[in-house]
């Protein structure tokens, strides 16, 4: 247990409706007491997980400062473990921020970010997967997001890690008994230990590839627009964004360095980019400028190709839409206000599997089916029971298992002795026990003799 | 015996701890006292005759390297040699032996009788002389009083033994032995935690009772690999042991006389093995088993007795010899000797330093199966290791600590005081961390050194090893240079090509032959190194971060009581050693790796305080960004 006690304002700054303080720690109470007088005038010890209503009086002027419902979550029943008080009173940051200075005053420090949520997982209420759900779920932009941090911080996802790492210590024991017991003519074999290994690679497998759908989540998908100069890539911007956000002339190489904005379509989040056209530059900076949006586009999860539809198709329309067809893209034909010049069956041709969706990007003609394009093509795709993979840190620690445990089977595979495939199995537990924070070794054993029986 | 000025080191308890303890403390030069209850039993095998295997092997070279005596009276009274997992890779093979016991019991007694500063005394002792917190002596029931500067307890099962087969018991220390009661009872007395701990022992047999024909014979290797590097010439192998298996009819016995077994009609209340399960045990544990294997091993070429290996019991003779009618082969054999369990009180081996100096009493030490361990080989690790602590500690010299990263002792003994014990513990090569670096062929260049330094390695022993090491490296230059080219037209080293998973030191030397002999140990030797090199390297390299992490300073006025998630008993002790590493406080005694861990990671934010991010994800607070 912690000696001191944290306060913080747990609401975001700025004005509110309302205002909630938090403290923790064993004096969490007795802070609570001196700046909170309960209305029925009812002493402590306050009641547990029920508000009582009263005001925040500073104990020194004995003026009110404002109403106020306090509630006492008592140790262990708490979000840290400790003792928990919460002040809920009007968002005014006045307020909030002089009952901060009174707690201060009656032994309570000021909490660091995230201290909360640190003493929750020191004091073995939340693993380190469940503290990540939990700003995961604070900070989550989508229901989708949302939905899967509120699982994770219930522990789905660590169950979900529990279970394989206990696979993992199965198979590591069965192939150390054969190690340690060379004579006692146990029953499992290379062969079996290949099955197991190759089923529990397959999971882990699962949720690595889960991440590129977490990360699109947690941190967006990135859109690149990109086209030739003057086909309208700003224009298509604005009005995506159904804001005047680029400066869009009629003049080619208007845009010299990108601009990114986030765009949301059914709570998914995109980051769309607009930048310089592919062309021929005439200005250094403008070069540099195609350089940059070169690098985007390479790197961009996605793009919106646009093509000019009222100008004749020419040979760098073709260089262009070649190039970038193997990506993921949509192809936009804009400029469908005007008179058409391109063939559309040869287009279609060329673009394959890639969608073509035709706009006015000028007349915010089928923008919408735009959108719905961009969502269709682009949304991760999450199903409801899977977990997801949301963190670049939880992502590692599977990879690094991912690929010790691919080495074991190759090893197993080229009947290599035992040891060998064994350091690579034990690598890959104590990177599984990383993700949630907890590696033992004494675990191997327990399963060897919970398991087998050998002889002296 | 004992001079008029004492002794610097007395050992009670000549078994495989107190033995080891009493050379090596005498080797270095310290006038020791060995005393024990009957001179007939020094260095009794109390329970199988055999020496070595996974673990306890590499135990066994490590003693020897480090200049010990077991490996080499092991070799020396062998009548059955085995190197374990011939097949497997360097890092998991381990040798073992099947021993004379009788010869095994005079070899050790008579070379430690040639020992000069070393006196041997049969006595019981009775109470440890404790003088200002500090070790003074011993004195014997008999109120004979041996004074010294340091003492070394190494009990075996004899702290308030008690022998059960079937519901009877009686006090003993071995089969009809007598116990040490006083002496346990002053132990308890002197503050140190007492465990009750159980064990057993399978019934002996009259090989001439048994139709050997019924058994598969399990002959020694045809190159018995020595566990000393001091054994000269060729082992030989004198005796078969032979595998055989209970069957349906063993088990509804057993099964049928569970009532009278001490343990399961709850007479028993030490905690027992779990890795030497009794055959009532195996029965009832893995009812799906249709048969348990057990093997005949004889217990010496002098003697008709017989070990059951497998069949160990604490059920009534009756029984057991209803058991044996069920086997086939042993219907008709005689038992010489009744299988029985035993407890014994142990010490719970957090109260020691990792010298094995109790941390109540000063000058005091423990070793053997007073310590929880189970095992002759974990025993003599240990009576080394006492025996060689308390000799620097009366000639006021640095203690002698191996790390788990350079010798499974330097496991054993950090498992023991860092973690404590719950059953008796054995060792497995898996709970070494680096198993791949600590390897029989490969001991002497990890220990001899210390071994060397501390007194206990001859010269002439020493000279070898050099030789050896030079030889080493001269083949490992030749195999790193020489290229051949493989059919397909690719350049090698014969380094690389011995890489390959089947590929042996011979097949490669028959490619380009090295001008100079080596040993077989010497291939194993480089085939270890070259086939585990990536892992070696990695291994070395994780060993380095953690000794950076252990490293880390904790400031003067740090308060532990603010460190996050730990209990109020880890504040107290962190409180009172005030570690200035981090390493310091991972060695205190009852530290859980967790505790530590939450010590770094309180550190790592006092340094960051204020600039940055804790390194745990934030929750809701007024800073958020």
């Amino acid at each position: 247990m912690l000696e001191d006690t944290i306060i913080a304002v747990a609401t975001p700054p700025g004005f509110g409706g309302l205002g909630v303080v938090r403290i923790s720690g064993k004096r969490a109470l007795a802070v609570a007491g001196r700046v909170f007088e309960a209305k029925s005038g009812g002493k402590r010890p306050f009641p547990v997980r029920r508000p009582i209503f009263g005001t925040i009086r500073d104990p020194e002027r004995r003026a009110a400062l404002d109403e106020a419902f306090l509630t006492y979550f008592k140790a262990p029943r708490s979000y840290t473990r400790e003792d928990v008080v919460e002040l809920s009173v009007h968002g005014s940051p006045a307020v909030l921020e002089s009952i901060l200075r009174l707690g201060a005053k009656a032994g309570a420090r000021l909490a660091r970010p995230g201290e909360f949520t640190l003493r929750a997982h020191l004091n073995g209420r939340l693993d380190i997967i469940q503290a990540e759900a939990v700003n995961d779920l604070i900070r989550s932009v989508s229901l989708t997001q949302a939905r899967i941090s509120s699982r994770q911080l219930g522990g789905s996802l660590s169950r979900r890690i529990a279970r394989l790492r206990g696979r993992l210590i199965s198979l590591l024991a069965a192939v150390e008994a054969g190690l340690e017991f060379p004579e006692e003519g146990l029953r499992s074999g290379p062969a079996a230990w290949r099955r197991s290994l190759s089923a529990i690679v397959s999971d882990i497998d699962r949720l690595v590839l889960s991440h590129e759908a977490g990360r699109a989540l947690s941190q967006g998908v990135t859109l690149a627009i990109t086209g030739r100069t003057n086909v309208g890539k700003s224009t298509l911007f604005n009005a995506l964004l159904e804001e005047d956000r680029a400066i869009v002339t009629p003049f080619p190489g208007t845009t010299r360095d990108f601009l990114r904005e986030e765009l949301v379509i059914d709570g998914i989040v995109f980051h769309l980019v607009d930048m310089a056209g592919l062309g021929r530059a005439a200005h250094p900076v403008e070069k540099r400028g195609i350089a940059r949006g070169q690098r985007i586009a390479r790197e961009a999860d996605g793009l919106l190709l646009v093509i000019d539809a009222s100008r004749a198709w020419s040979e760098e329309d073709e260089r262009l839409v070649r190039r970038y067809l193997s990506r993921n893209a949509i192809l936009v034909m804009n400029k469908t206000d005007l008179p058409g010049k391109v063939d559309r069956k040869k287009v279609r041709a060329i673009a394959g599997e890639n969608p073509i969706v035709e706009v006015s990007a000028l007349r915010g003609k089928n923008i919408d089916a735009l959108r719905g394009a961009i969502r269709a093509r682009f949304a991760p795709r999450t199903p409801e029971t899977e977990e997801v993979i949301l963190h670049a840190r939880q992502q590692n620690c599977l990879q690094e298992a991912l690929g010790a445990l691919r080495r074991a089977e190759k090893l197993l595979a080229k009947r290599h002795s035992e040891e060998v495939p064994a350091e690579e199995i034990r690598a890959a537990i104590s990177f599984i026990g990383e993700l949630t924070g907890e590696v033992r070794a004494e675990e191997v054993l327990e399963e060897i003799f919970g398991r087998f029986c050998v002889g002296k | 015996m004992a001079g008029r000025k004492g002794f610097d080191i007395v050992v009670v308890g000549a078994g495989h701890a107190g033995c080891e303890a009493a050379a090596a403390a005498s080797a270095m030069g310290l006038r020791t006292c060995l005393v024990t209850i009957h001179l007939e039993t020094i260095a009794q095998m109390s329970c199988n005759p055999a020496i070595g295997g996974l673990a306890k092997g590499h135990l066994v070279r490590e003693i020897d390297a480090l200049g010990g005596l077991m490996g080499l009276l092991a070799d020396e009274t062998g009548i059955q040699f085995r190197l374990l997992n011939r097949s497997r890779g360097g890092a998991v093979q381990a040798p073992r032996a099947q021993c004379d016991k009788a010869a095994y019991r005079l070899a050790m007694k008579h070379r430690l009788e040639r020992i000069a500063n070393l006196s041997i005394f049969q006595g019981i002792v009775a109470q440890v002389v404790v003088k200002k917190g500090a070790a003074a002596g011993v004195r014997t029931i008999d109120g004979t009083f041996l004074p010294a500067k340091a003492v070394i307890i190494t009990p075996g099962t004899f702290l308030n033994g008690l022998i059960h087969i079937g519901l009877h018991s009686y006090p003993a220390g071995r089969a009809n032995e007598p116990p040490s009661v006083e002496l346990a009872e002053q132990l308890k007395k002197l503050g140190l935690r007492i465990l009750r701990l159980k064990t057993g022992t399978p019934m002996r047999l009259d090989r001439d009772t048994i139709d050997w024909t019924a058994f598969t014979p399990q002959p020694g290797d045809d190159e018995p690999v020595p566990f000393s590097y001091r054994t000269r010439g060729p082992l030989k192998n004198k005796v078969d042991c032979h595998l055989g298996h209970t069957n349906a009819a063993t088990h509804a016995v057993i099964r049928r006389n569970l009532a009278k077994s001490p343990l399961y009609g709850g007479k028993i209340k030490g905690i027992g093995p779990r890795y030497c399960p009794s055959i009532e045990d195996k029965v009832v544990k893995f009812p799906e088993r249709a048969r348990h294997q057990f093997f005949l091993e004889p217990e010496g070429i002098e003697t008709t007795e017989v070990y059951v290996n497998g069949l160990s019991s604490s059920l009534p003779y009756e029984v057991q010899r209803e058991i044996l009618d069920t086997i086939p082969g042993l219907d008709q054999a005689k038992i010489v000797r009744p299988a029985y369990g035993i407890e014994y009180d142990a010490v719970s081996p957090t109260e020691l330093f990792p010298t094995l100096e109790t941390r109540k009493i000063r000058r005091l030490y423990l070793a053997g199966q007073i310590n929880g361990t189970s095992g002759y080989e974990e025993a003599a690790a240990q009576g080394l290791m006492a025996g060689i602590n308390a000799a620097l500690a009366v000639k006021k010299k640095q203690p002698f600590v191996l790390r788990r990263d350079e010798a499974y002792i330097g496991v054993l003994i950090d498992d023991l005081v860092s973690s404590g014990v719950e059953e008796p513990y054995r060792l497995f090569t898996s709970r070494a961390e680096y198993r791949l670096m600590l390897r029989i062929d490969n001991t002497d260049r990890r220990l001899m050194g210390y071994g060397r330094e501390l007194g206990l390695v001859p010269d002439a022993v020493w000279g070898e090893y050099l030789a050896k090491q030079e030889r080493i490296a001269k083949a490992a230059a030749f195999l790193k240079k020489t290229r051949v080219k493989t059919e397909a037209g690719d350049s090698l080293s014969l380094c690389e090509f011995l890489k390959k998973p089947e590929i042996r030191l011979e097949d490669v030397l028959k490619w380009s032959e090295f001008p100079g002999a080596l040993s077989d140990e010497e291939s194993r030797f480089l085939e270890s190194e070259t086939k585990y090199e990536g892992y070696i390297r990695k291994q070395e390299r994780e060993i380095a971060k953690a000794a950076r992490a252990d490293s880390m300073k904790i400031p003067g006025g740090i308060d532990f009581g603010r460190v996050p998630g730990l209990t109020r008993e880890a504040v107290e002790k962190l409180e009172k050693k005030r570690p200035t590493t981090l390493g310091e406080a991972r060695k205190i005694s009852g530290m859980t790796p967790a505790a530590v861990q939450n010590v770094g990671l309180y550190l790592e934010i006092l340094r960051k305080k204020g600039a940055q991010r804790p390194p745990v994800p934030r929750g809701t607070g007024p800073d958020d960004e």
